[in-house]
């Protein structure tokens, strides 16, 4: 079920998004290992487009917020208002309380929002003077930000990078795909054409089957030698937290899934690896003024042709 | 009586069954051909191949990686790729070993590193 699943999904944002399955394949895993996402590209890359695209064919109720910074915690997760009516205070959920959440341009927001977004992407719940409520599930933090921008931003600090499962890189479309956009743009394709392609109950279904995927021990050994090599790595002052092995085996669990596999292959995990790890992994900057690469990317290329899996 | 031209050609006769005996000897030790009894030894002995005959193949290879690298150089991997599936089932997964032919794994193996001389692996190289 899990390939015929993703070729679904592939194909109905294909219909909108040219050239992006890649990026898809890789949400709709996030999505089954109950992780969240960074998108990171500069503006135009169709980072949003994906977002939404994704949640109308998977038929999830998708909220859309503008991060700035004057943005406040009580509009991303609500709080009490005084009802005149009946002369109480109520609870007012805010834009969080949906399945995908787009935290579009999140750096733009300040600390304290970033953080109020914390424990929804966390527990998948939010609590408000005391009163905690349950988000719907499945619930998705798909946040975008642009690697471009150095002024008015807030970066995301390491432990709030930590939160997300996947890193998604949104790079300029090659000469190819930029052709098939604009001959796209030339058609009235728009996303009211996205239809639902898969049901809740295959989709909860699917999340549930996630758990029930097999790791070896010899993989999990393999997951933990990679662990080391980072933290060894001299050019990096940061290595892979405990946390970000736990997602990358959940995610390698739910990739193994798509692949209509019941269990996880060293190959699950090196080529998700990437993706769950290097937005975690500090460079040294001292190796860095050595000549040593400055790019997480190539650091951890690096290690996982170093490190041995079990075949 | 025996003519000497007789024991001549008897003697060259014997020499060259001789020598081509020893050629056709010294040839199978070069090829030293991978036969492998199982599946699981197929790809023991497809690794080593690996290891030794695909310049730059990094250590941390997986058997996917190697299949992409082998497929590009042209070596044919459709005979063993259902192997392969079935193995890592095996391996990864805690199924029972398949009982599959294990000539297509063997037969990329020897193409790799079938056809050396003196150490095995420096016959078919396959470029990064």
């Amino acid at each position: 079920m899990g390939a015929d699943i993703r070729d679904r999904v592939v194909a109905e944002v294909g219909k909108v998004v040219v050239g992006r399955e890649k990026e898809t394949d890789l949400i709709l895993t996030c999505l089954l290992a109950r992780g969240h996402v960074l998108l990171e590209g500069v503006p135009g890359v169709s980072k949003t487009l994906v977002a939404n695209a994704f949640s109308r064919c998977l038929g999830l109720q998708f909220r859309r917020v503008q991060f700035t910074p004057d943005i406040l915690p009580l509009d991303i997760i609500g709080g009490f208002i005084f009802n005149l009516k009946d002369r109480e205070f109520e609870f007012r959920r805010g834009p969080v309380f949906t399945n995908v959440l787009l935290a579009d341009e999140i750096n733009r927001a300040p600390p304290k929002v970033q953080s109020a977004l914390l424990e929804s992407m966390q527990e998948f719940q939010v609590t408000v003077e005391g009163r905690t409520e349950k988000l719907p599930s499945p619930f998705m933090v798909i946040a975008t930000q642009n690697p471009m921008e150095f002024e008015g931003v807030y970066p995301l600090l390491e432990g709030q990078l930590d939160r997300f499962m996947v890193k998604v890189s949104f790079g300029y479309p090659t000469p190819e795909v930029e052709a098939g956009i604009l001959k796209r743009n030339l058609s009235s394709m728009d996303l009211s054409d996205v239809r639902t392609v898969v049901t809740a109950a295959e989709l909860d279904s699917m999340v549930r089957e996630v758990d029930s995927v097999t790791v070896s021990d010899e993989v999990l050994a393999y997951l933990a030698r990679m662990a080391e090599a980072t933290r060894k790595e001299s050019s990096l002052v940061l290595g892979a937290s405990p946390r970000a092995m736990v997602q990358l085996l959940h995610c390698a669990r739910a990739r193994a899934l798509l692949d209509a596999r019941k269990y996880v292959t060293p190959h699950d995990v090196k080529t998700i690896a990437s993706e769950v790890l290097t937005h975690r992994l500090t460079v040294d900057r001292a190796a860095a003024l050595k000549g040593v690469s400055r790019n997480p990317e190539a650091i951890l290329t690096a290690i996982l042709d170093r490190v041995e899996p079990p075949r | 009586m025996v003519s000497n031209e007789l024991v001549v050609g008897a003697l060259l006769a014997l020499n060259a069954v001789l020598y081509a005996s020893l050629a056709f000897l010294a040839l199978r030790l070069r090829r030293r051909k991978f036969a492998p009894s199982s599946l699981s030894e197929a790809f023991g002995d497809l690794e080593l191949a690996l290891k030794e005959s695909v310049p730059g193949l990094p250590s941390g290879f997986t058997w996917e990686e190697a299949v992409a690298r082998l497929r590009s150089s042209g070596v044919r991997t459709e005979g063993m790729e259902g192997a392969l599936r079935g193995y890592e089932a095996y391996r990864y997964g805690g199924a029972p070993l398949p009982d599959l032919d294990c000539r297509g794994v063997a037969d990329v193996a020897n193409a790799l590193g079938g056809t050396t001389g003196g150490k095995r692996g420096g016959g078919a190289s396959i470029g990064r």
